[in-house]
């Protein structure tokens, strides 16, 4: 279904998702300072895990800014794709003019108009294949920074073995928290980065 | 589309432009009407997005882009001005003209390079050249910004949405059967139109102007005692039927 998004259409669902992606991170950024209170109510059965909440902080942090910014960068893409999208429109319905009124005496009088929006159609385009290219730079990056979150609820997970049992199940559920939410952002990554092929299409 | 010269003098000339045989079949049929000087042009109601390339051929066949200076909204509906999109990309030095009250609604079709001329309540003259118009308040028939253009020289009015008929595509420009007429036209004018009081405030000062010709947006144009006839017939007509249904 994705792939049928027109693309000015496919910018606005990537900035949607990336904005479902903040709302992931805000929650991740809540799992680590819950875990935080945790490892220290667990006192030294859980001292290892004390560390580990402030990566999986830092990863929600980065996610959030991260996330924001794909978002901007999206929203920007989509509102310049429907731009683009106007001044290809009013284009092919000057060629249609061209050879409707070819034989009119006038017909040269359209060249001005003609040029100049091919100029602003040739403007949009770059901008847009710039901003695109930032596009795909942020969401590689970002899924980049995901990866650590596979090791994080990894060790969190050993962590928690080491903690005492009344405390266990909660830090095992910091380390579900973290996968769950990884997985979740990775998700959106994945599929707004399959949506870029469509932006891609339309910037060639 | 099809031209039609309806009035012509050493200072300007009228022309409708109507009739596109290449018309998506689902869009209501739509005259436009322009105004020639000697260096400008004004384009009235321009007509919607799907008519844009035919009108924009049509008129290149008449005068060079660049005397497009001026464009008419009578008020803000799709078929009235939804081409402005795409007039905003082919005309770089052109002003709207159009009722102050709609100028925040007609910016979302898109104008970056058009002016912006909002038309006062009371209305207001243009000059183009040796051509007077004026715009002539029509509030609520039917938007609640609503102008006609009248031309005191060529004694034209352009009526916009007042006049007009739902008929077929290729149907003569010109009404020639009155009373036959009528029956195109009463469904449109009792539903669209929304109050009485406005209508019979605009026959009355209608009553006042020399017109020879009535020009509506969608039909056909009245010409002579028609323009009488349709006064006549418009006052009596009791219009904002549904919502007189609903009070009962």
């Amino acid at each position: 279904m994705e792939d049928n998004y027109n693309y000015f259409v496919a910018a606005a669902v990537i900035a949607a998702k990336l904005n479902e992606a903040t709302k992931v991170a805000k929650n991740l950024s809540l799992t680590a300072s819950n875990a935080r209170a945790v490892a220290l109510r667990a006192g030294e059965g859980a001292a290892g895990f004390k560390p580990l909440t402030e990566f999986i902080d830092r990863l929600a942090h980065v996610t959030i800014i991260s996330s924001r910014e794909i978002n901007t960068l999206a929203a920007n893409l989509s509102k310049m794709a429907a731009n683009k999208f106007r001044a290809d429109s009013a284009i092919s319905r000057f060629n249609i003019v061209y050879k409707k009124a070819a034989q009119s005496e006038h017909i040269h009088s359209l060249d001005e108009s003609y040029t100049r929006t091919k100029l602003h159609q040739s403007e949009l385009s770059n901008g847009y294949s710039k901003q695109l290219l930032k596009l795909i730079s942020e969401l590689e990056q970002l899924k980049d920074e995901l990866r650590t979150a596979v090791i994080l609820a990894t060790l969190s997970r050993v962590e928690a073995s080491q903690a005492g049992d009344s405390f266990q199940e909660q830090l095992n559920n910091v380390a579900e928290n973290v996968e769950v939410s990884a997985g979740q952002i990775k998700e959106y990554l994945t599929s707004s980065l399959q949506l870029v092929g469509i932006l891609e299409q339309e910037s060639t | 589309m099809k031209t039609f010269k309806i009035f012509e003098n050493d200072t300007h000339q009228w022309i409708v432009i109507g009739r596109d045989p290449d018309k998506p079949n689902l869009i209501i049929d739509t005259n436009q009407y322009i105004v020639i000087t000697k260096d400008n042009c004004l384009l009235m109601d321009p007509g919607g997005i799907e008519l844009f390339s035919a009108m924009l051929a049509t008129v290149i066949k008449l005068i060079p882009v660049e005397q497009i200076t001026h464009l008419f909204a009578s008020h803000q509906d799709p078929d009235i001005i939804s081409s402005l999109g795409l007039w905003d990309q082919a005309l770089n030095n052109a002003t709207l003209h159009s009722p102050w009250l709609w100028e925040g609604f007609i910016r979302h079709f898109g104008m970056e390079n058009i002016k912006f001329n909002g038309i006062p309540d009371e209305g207001n003259c243009l000059k183009l050249d040796g051509a007077s118009l004026t715009f002539f308040p029509a509030h609520y028939l039917h938007s609640s910004g609503n102008f006609n253009v009248y031309d005191p020289e060529a004694k034209i009015l352009m009526s916009g949405d007042i006049g007009a008929a739902i008929e077929a595509a290729d149907a003569p420009m010109f009404v020639d059967n009155f009373e036959e007429h009528t029956r195109k036209m009463e469904m449109f004018h009792r539903r669209w139109m929304p109050s009485n009081k406005a209508k019979n405030d605009w026959v009355a000062r209608a009553r006042q102007l020399d017109i020879d010709m009535m020009c509506p947006q969608h039909g056909r144009i009245f010409k002579g005692d028609d323009v009488k006839r349709f006064l006549d017939w418009f006052e009596e007509l009791e219009v904002g039927i549904l919502e007189q249904k609903s009070e009962e």
